[in-house]
C-alpha cells in the first residue's frame, strides 16, 4: 500500500513536471494525417560531397519556426542539391540511392512518406544527361550524353523513354568542320516548352574531356534549336548574342516564366565566375529572343553573373554578388555569403535591394525562389548556417518563414497535392 | 651470434613411445614452450643434426626420417636463452619432446626486437598490436584480409573480388591514418604491388597489427594504427610451395626458398608468387532497359574485373662477418594489371577500362651488433621508380550482359586517359638501439621519404587555356619522422615503461591551381612544409606471471599524403593549404591466462583526432582534400580462447567502438555533433571453432576443420542523427528509424573448411568454402562482394 502510494506520488509528480516544461521543439515532419491532402515536401542537403546525399520530408501545413528534415520516418539519400518538380510531381536529375544522372520521380503518400519511384537512366559520363522537361501528362523531353545529337522523349505517366528526335543536321548548320569544336550537343543545359514549341540549347564545346560543357563554348553566342511540339519537326535556330554560356547542368533550370508567359533565362556568361552574363526573354506569342531587351549583369556589378531567376507580375527576383566572384579553394562564388536578393522592374530594370534578409551562399542547384500558396518564398541560408530556410516576401521586404535546424541546406520545397 | 651454454637441465617428456609401432620409428617432434608461463613458442628455430625446422605456433616442429643414434638438439628464438643439448634415439621410437625456453634477462630488448620471428612477447609488449600468426593458416586457402577481418578491432574492406583495394579499419580509423611496413620498413614505394587482397599468407611469418600507438622502430605519421607484416624466417634452409584454384577463375601459384650456408655466412634466396582471379562473380546491379531506359534490379556475371599480379623477390645476403651481422641485397619486382568493372559506385559498367603498374625496387638492408650486442644499428635504403598506367582508350560502351555500343568519343568513363605516371622514390630508414643497461633501452629511428612525379596523359586534361598537359607538371614530397623511445623494466620486470618522442618533417611543393588557371606561371607554384612534435607513453604490469595489463597515451600527427596535396591530376585538385590531422590516443588492456584453457583479452581505447582529412567539392566537377571532421570516443575489444580439449578450439571477438563527430560550429551542421563517424561500422563479432586429428586416413596424416562467422552491425554511409540511431544495448537492437538506401543492413559471413596433412608432413591438402551461406555481403556503397565460393589449396613445404 505505501508502495502504492509512494508510486502514484511520484507518477504525479512527474506528470507535473511535465506539464510545466515549455515545449520548444522544432517542427518534425511526418505527423501522419491521412486526412490532410497537401504535403509540403521539403529537401535538405546534409554534406558537401560529390554524392550530395540529404533528407526530404513531408509535412502537413507549410512549415513555420525551427524544422527538423532529418526526423523519424525522413527520406535519407543521394543527389539532394536541389530538384525540379513540374506538374504537381517532385523531379530530380540524380537518383536517391546512387546519385545517378537521369530522371527520378520521388512519390509522397497520403501517410506524408517520400519514397523514390521510377527512374529513366541516362549515360554518367556527360554532365546534363537528365536534364529535361515536361510538355504534358504523355510528353516530356530530355538530353542524354551517349546521344548528344538527339533529344529523348518520354511519357511522364510510365515513366519511360519512348524515343528520340535527331537534330544532327541542327547542330551541324554550323561548325562542322571547325576542328577546335571537339563536342556538340543539343538540350545538354537548356530545354523548356512554350506555346507548343520545344527550345533546346545547342553547345559547341571546345573540349571533350570530362568537363564538356562547363565553360567550353566555342561560340560567343548562345543557339537554340526550335522544334515544333506536334509534329516534333525542327524548324530553326535562334540565338542569344554576346555571352558564352546558357544556364547551367543541374536541377536549377535557371529560366522561368512571368505570369503574362513571357520567358526570362539566364545566360552565365564566359566564365565560372561571370562576365557577359544576363537574363534575356522570350516574350509571350513570339518564339524568338527579344532582342530589345536584357538585363545584363555587367551593367549592375563588375565581374559577377546570374546564377537564378524567379518572374512573377513584370519583376524579376534573384540574387547579385556584392563582390567580384572568386573560385577555388578559398573562392567567395559557392560559399561565402556574396549574394544579396533584388528585385528587378522588368520594363524599367530599376533594381531594388530586398530589405530583411541577409546576404546569403549561392543558390546553386536549389531555386532562389519560389511560389508556394500564392506566397513568394526566399531560399535563404548563410555560410554559418544561423539562417537556413525560407524567408516569405512581402512587397520588397522578407521575413523569417522556417529555419531548417537539422538535416542540412534547404535546396528545395514543394506543395504535393494528394489526387 | 653468441653462443650461450645450455644451463636448463635437459627435459623429455616422452610421451608417446607408444607410438612406436612394427614399422621402424622415424619421427622426432618437439614442442617449444616459455618455460615461465607454458606458453608455445612459435618461430623457434630447432636444428637436430643437419635438419633445421622452425615451430609453428602451437610451438611445434616435426622432424622426419631420423636415424637412431645420437644427436644435438639446438633450439633458438628471439628473446630466448638458446638451448643445446643431446638426446638419443632408439630404432622403432618415435618421440615427442617438450623443451621450456627461458627467457633472456634482458627483457627489454627480446620485447622490442623489431622484423623479429613470432613469439608471444609481441603479444605482451606494453604497445598492444594484434598478432596474426600466417604462418600457422598457410595450408588454408585464406586471404591476409579474411584473417584480418577474423580479428577484433579490425575491419577490412574492399570493393570487389581479388585484387580490389582493400581499406583497414582500425579501431573506426581508416584510409592514410593506418600506415603499412614490411619487417619495420614503410612499404608505400611499392604502390598496389603490395595490395593486402593479393598477398600470400605464405609470404609472411605473421602481422602485427598497432591499434594507434606505434612502437618507434615503425617510423610513422600514423594516427589509427599500423600494420607490419613480418617476412618468414630466411635464416633457415627451407622450400615451400603451393597452388590454389577458386570459384571465379582463381588461381594462385607460389614458391619461396631460403638457402643458409653450413658456416651461417652466406644466405640466399627468393620467392615467386602470381595471382589470378577473373572474379566474374555474380552481382545484383541495376540493369538498364535499351528502350524505356527504366532500371531493374538483375543479378548478372561481371566481366571485367579480372586481376593478374606478379610478385618476385630475391636476396642475397653476407652474415656473420666482423663488420656486420648482415648485409643483405634485395630486389623487389612486381607487375599488375587490374581491370576496372564500374566506377566507385555500381553505376556504369566498364568492359574495357584497366590498369597498370609496375616497379623493381634494389634495396640493402645493414644490422650490426656492437659491444656484446647492447649497441644495435639497422638500415635499410631503396630507390626505386613506380610507374602507372590507367588506360580508357575505348570508343564504346557496354551494358551489364557485356553488350558493346561503339561511339565516336574516347573512353567509358567520365575521364578517358591514357597516362604514364612516374613516380621516383627514395626511403631510408636507420634504427639505433642501445642496452643501458639489463633492463633500460634507449631506440633511435628515422625514416625519410622522397618522392618526385612526373608524367603525361595525351587524353587527360591540360591547363586550362593551354597545351600544357597537368600531369607533366613535376611536383614533389618529402616526407622525415624521428623517433627516440626510452625503455625500462622495473621493480622486478613487474612493470615496463616506454617513453618515446617523434618529430615529424615534411615539404612539398607543386602547382597548386592547375585546375582552374588560365595560364599557370611561376606564381602558382607552391612550396609549404612544416614540423609537428609528438609524443608518447606506454605501460605495462604484470600482474602475475599469466595476467598483466597495459596502456598508453598518444599525441601524434598525420601528415598530409603527396595525393592529397598533388591531387590526382583528373577530378581531385591540388590544395597546398592542408594541414595535418592530429591526435590523442589512449588505449587501456587486461590481458589473463589465468585459467589453463582460457585466453582472455579485453581493451578500451579513447581517440581524440581533429582536423580529419576528407575529400570534399569545390567547384564543380573538381573535388578537394581539405581538413575537415573532428572526430572522439571510445571503444572496447573482447578476445576470447577456449580450449575444449588438446583437439578442439573455440574463439570469438567482438568489438564495439562509440566513435562520434564533435565540435562543429556551423549552426546548419551543428545537428552532426554527436552523430557516429559514417561509413564506419560500430560492431563487428567473429566466432570460430576448430579441430584436429591424427591418423585418420593413414598414419601420422593430420586433418584440421574449421569454421569462421563473422557477423558486422549495419552501419550508415553518410552521417545520421544520433536520435534516429537504433537503440538497445550498445545500440544493437533494430534498425535506423529512417527510410534510406545508405545503411549498410546487418551482415552475416560464415566460411568453413579443413586442411589434411598427409603422412610425411610436406605436403598438405587445403579446401574452404566462403561465403557459405551466399548471403550479399557489401562493403562500401553496396558494392557486392562475391557469393558463395570454393578454394582448394595444395601446399609442400620441405
Amino acid at each position: 500500500m505505501k508502495v502504492n502510494k509512494l508510486t502514484a506520488t511520484i507518477m504525479v509528480a512527474v506528470g507535473l513536471f511535465a506539464s510545466c516544461v515549455e515545449n520548444d521543439n522544432p517542427v518534425n515532419p511526418i505527423d501522419p494525417d491521412p486526412a490532410a491532402s497537401d504535403k509540403y515536401v521539403l529537401i535538405t542537403m546534409s554534406e558537401r560531397s560529390l554524392e550530395k546525399p540529404g533528407y526530404a520530408s513531408a509535412f502537413n501545413e507549410l512549415p513555420s519556426g525551427d524544422v527538423v528534415n532529418n526526423a523519424s520516418g525522413s527520406l535519407q539519400g543521394l543527389g539532394f542539391g536541389g530538384w525540379r518538380p513540374q506538374n504537381n510531381r517532385l523531379f530530380k536529375m540524380f537518383n536517391t540511392s546512387a546519385a545517378e544522372l537521369g530522371i527520378e520521380e520521388l512519390k509522397v503518400d497520403a501517410e506524408g512518406t517520400v519514397a523514390p519511384a521510377a527512374f529513366i537512366k541516362t549515360d554518367q559520363n556527360t554532365n546534363g544527361s537528365g536534364n529535361f522537361v515536361i510538355a504534358s501528362e504523355t510528353q516530356g523531353f530530355y538530353f542524354d550524353g551517349a546521344n548528344p545529337l538527339d533529344i529523348q522523349t518520354f511519357d511522364p505517366t510510365t515513366m519511360s523513354r519512348t524515343g528520340e528526335i535527331k537534330l544532327e543536321d541542327a547542330v551541324n548548320e554550323r561548325g562542322v568542320d571547325n576542328p577546335e569544336i571537339l563536342f556538340r550537343s543539343v538540350g545538354q543545359k537548356f530545354l523548356v516548352v512554350k506555346e507548343g514549341k520545344l527550345y533546346a540549347n545547342i553547345s559547341y564545346a571546345k573540349t571533350d574531356g570530362s568537363q564538356k560543357g562547363f565553360w567550353d563554348d566555342y561560340f560567343p553566342e548562345v543557339y537554340l534549336a526550335v522544334i515544333d511540339l506536334e509534329s516534333l519537326e525542327y524548324e530553326r535556330t535562334i540565338k542569344i548574342e554576346d555571352t558564352g554560356s546558357i544556364a547551367y547542368i543541374n536541377d536549377n533550370n535557371m529560366y522561368d516564366f512571368d505570369d503574362n508567359g513571357d520567358l526570362y533565362i539566364v545566360t552565365q556568361g564566359i566564365s565560372a565566375v561571370g562576365g557577359k552574363s544576363k537574363i534575356v526573354r522570350i516574350k509571350a506569342g513570339e518564339d524568338d529572343i527579344d532582342s530589345s531587351w536584357s538585363l545584363n549583369m555587367d551593367d549592375i556589378t563588375e565581374g559577377g553573373k546570374f546564377v537564378s531567376v524567379f518572374a512573377k507580375e513584370g519583376k524579376i527576383i534573384t540574387v547579385v554578388p556584392n563582390t567580384v566572384l572568386t573560385g577555388g579553394p578559398s573562392g567567395n562564388i559557392n560559399d561565402a555569403d556574396v549574394w544579396d536578393f533584388y528585385q528587378f522592374d522588368i520594363e524599367s530594370k530599376e533594381k531594388t535591394k530586398i530589405e530583411g534578409v541577409p546576404s546569403v551562399t549561392n543558390p546553386g542547384a536549389a531555386f532562389c525562389a519560389i511560389e508556394i500558396d500564392g506566397k513568394v518564398l526566399l531560399r535563404v541560408t548563410t555560410k554559418d548556417g544561423s539562417t537556413n530556410g525560407y524567408y516569405e516576401l512581402e512587397g520588397t521586404t522578407a521575413k523569417p518563414l522556417f529555419n531548417v535546424t537539422a538535416g542540412g541546406s534547404v535546396s528545395g520545397l514543394y506543395k504535393v497535392s494528394q489526387e | 651470434m653468441v653462443r650461450k651454454p645450455a644451463f636448463l637441465s635437459f627435459y623429455l617428456l616422452l610421451l608417446c613411445t607408444s607410438l612406436a609401432t612394427a614399422q621402424q620409428g622415424t619421427w622426432v617432434t618437439v614442442h617449444i614452450e616459455n618455460n615461465s608461463t607454458g606458453e608455445p613458442v612459435g618461430s623457434a628455430t630447432v636444428q637436430l643434426g643437419e635438419t633445421t625446422r622452425s615451430t609453428a605456433s602451437d610451438g611445434s616442429a616435426t622432424f622426419e626420417s631420423i636415424p637412431a643414434g645420437l644427436h644435438t638438439i639446438k633450439v633458438s628464438a628471439v628473446g630466448f636463452v638458446e638451448y643445446t643439448d643431446s638426446l638419443t634415439k632408439y630404432a622403432r621410437e618415435n618421440l615427442l619432446l617438450s623443451i621450456p625456453l627461458s627467457a633472456r634477462a634482458e627483457q627489454i630488448e627480446s620485447v622490442t626486437v623489431t622484423g623479429s620471428s613470432a613469439n608471444q612477447k609481441i603479444k605482451q609488449a606494453p604497445i598492444r598490436s594484434v598478432f596474426i600468426d600466417t604462418r600457422a593458416v598457410s595450408n588454408q586457402a585464406v586471404s591476409l584480409t579474411e584473417l584480418m577481418n577474423r580479428s577484433t578491432g579490425i575491419r577490412v574492406r574492399q570493393n570487389g573480388g581479388i585484387g580490389s583495394r582493400p581499406e583497414i579499419s582500425v579501431n573506426g580509423f581508416q584510409g592514410k591514418a593506418i600506415k603499412y611496413f614490411k619487417d619495420g620498413i614503410p612499404i608505400d614505394y611499392l604502390g598496389d604491388g603490395y595490395n593486402l587482397s593479393a598477398l600470400p599468407v605464405e609470404m609472411f611469418d605473421h602481422m602485427e597489427i598497432y591499434k594507434g600507438v606505434l612502437p618507434v622502430s615503425l617510423g610513422a605519421d600514423a594516427l589509427g594504427g599500423a600494420l607490419n607484416f613480418v617476412s618468414a624466417n630466411k635464416n633457415i634452409n627451407a622450400f615451400q610451395g603451393y597452388y590454389e584454384i577458386g570459384s571465379f577463375s582463381t588461381h594462385r601459384l607460389g614458391v619461396r626458398a631460403s638457402r643458409v650456408s653450413k658456416d651461417q655466412r652466406w644466405g640466399y634466396g627468393g620467392e615467386l608468387y602470381v595471382n589470378y582471379a577473373k572474379n566474374d562473380y555474380q552481382a545484383l546491379v541495376s540493369v538498364t532497359d535499351p528502350q524505356t531506359r527504366n532500371t531493374y534490379p538483375e543479378r548478372v556475371n561481371l566481366f571485367n574485373n579480372a586481376y593478374k599480379h606478379l610478385l618476385a623477390e630475391a636476396y642475397l645476403s653476407i652474415k656473420n662477418r666482423t663488420w656486420t651481422d648482415e648485409l643483405k641485397f634485395t630486389l623487389t619486382g612486381f607487375g599488375l594489371l587490374k581491370e576496372q568493372q564500374h566506377p566507385a559506385l555500381m553505376t556504369t559498367p566498364y568492359g574495357a577500362l584497366h590498369s597498370k603498374q609496375h616497379t623493381i625496387a634494389p634495396s640493402v638492408r645493414y644490422k650490426l651488433n656492437l659491444l656484446d650486442e647492447k649497441l644495435r644499428i639497422d638500415h635499410f635504403s631503396s630507390f626505386n621508380v613506380l610507374k602507372s598506367q590507367r588506360i580508357d582508350t575505348l570508343k564504346g560502351s557496354y551494358d551489364w550482359f557485356g553488350n558493346f555500343t561503339p561511339r565516336a568519343t574516347v573512353g567509358e568513363s567520365r575521364l578517358p586517359s591514357d597516362s604514364r605516371v612516374d613516380e621516383r622514390q627514395w626511403v631510408n630508414r636507420t634504427n639505433i638501439s642501445y642496452l643501458l643497461s639489463p633492463s633500460s633501452k634507449l631506440e633511435f629511428n628515422h625514416v625519410a621519404t622522397h618522392a618526385k612525379r612526373k608524367g603525361e596523359d595525351p587524353l587527360g586534361p591540360t591547363l586550362q587555356g593551354t597545351d600544357i598537359d597537368v600531369l607533366s607538371l613535376a611536383s614533389s614530397y618529402n616526407k622525415q619522422v624521428f623517433g627516440l623511445s626510452w625503455e625500462q623494466a622495473l621493480f622486478g620486470d613487474k612493470l615496463e615503461n616506454q617513453l618515446m618522442g617523434k618529430y615529424y618533417v615534411f615539404s612539398s611543393s607543386g602547382y597548386q591551381n592547375t585546375w582552374f588557371s588560365t595560364d599557370v606561371t611561376e606564381n602558382d607554384k607552391r612550396s609549404v612544409s612544416g614540423n609537428y612534435w609528438g609524443i608518447t607513453e606506454a605501460l605495462k604490469y604484470n600482474l602475475s606471471p599469466s595476467t598483466f595489463i597495459r596502456g598508453s597515451v598518444e599525441y601524434a600527427y598525420r601528415l598530409p599524403e603527396r595525393d592529397e596535396l598533388f591531387g590526382n591530376s583528373v577530378f581531385v585538385v591540388p590544395n597546398f593549404e592542408l594541414t595535418p590531422e592530429k591526435s590523442w590516443n589512449v588505449n587501456l588492456g587486461l590481458s589473463t591466462k589465468s585459467a589453463p584453457k582460457l585466453t582472455a583479452e579485453v581493451n578500451a581505447f579513447y581517440r581524440n583526432t581533429e582536423g580529419l582529412i576528407l575529400l570534399v567539392p569545390i567547384q564543380a566537377p573538381n573535388a578537394q582534400y581539405q581538413n575537415q571532421e573532428n572526430v572522439r570516443g571510445y571503444g572496447l575489444d573482447l578476445d576470447l580462447v577456449y580450449r575444449l580439449t588438446p583437439n578442439y578450439t573455440v574463439n570469438a571477438n567482438a568489438t564495439w567502438q562509440d566513435l562520434r563527430l564533435f565540435g562543429i560550429s556551423s549552426a546548419i551542421d551543428a545537428w552532426k555533433n554527436d552523430a557516429r563517424l559514417r561509413n564506419t561500422p560500430y560492431f563487428f563479432a567473429n566466432a570460430g571453432a576448430s579441430g584436429k586429428y591424427g591418423n585418420v586416413f593413414a598414419q601420422n596424416d593430420k586433418l584440421n576443420i574449421f569454421a569462421n562467422y563473422n557477423f558486422t552491425r549495419e552501419f550508415y554511409l553518410e552521417t545520421i542523427d544520433k536520435d534516429l540511431e537504433p537503440g538497445g544495448f550498445l545500440g544493437l537492437s533494430g534498425s535506423a528509424d529512417l527510410n534510406s538506401s545508405l545503411v549498410i543492413p546487418n551482415q552475416h559471413l560464415l566460411s568453413a573448411g579443413a586442411t589434411y596433412n598427409f603422412s610425411g608432413e610436406h605436403l598438405t591438402l587445403g579446401a574452404e568454402c566462403k561465403n557459405l551461406l551466399n548471403k550479399d555481403i557489401y562493403d562500401y556503397y553496396r558494392v557486392p562482394r562475391p557469393g558463395r565460393s570454393f578454394h582448394l589449396k595444395l601446399s609442400y613445404k620441405l
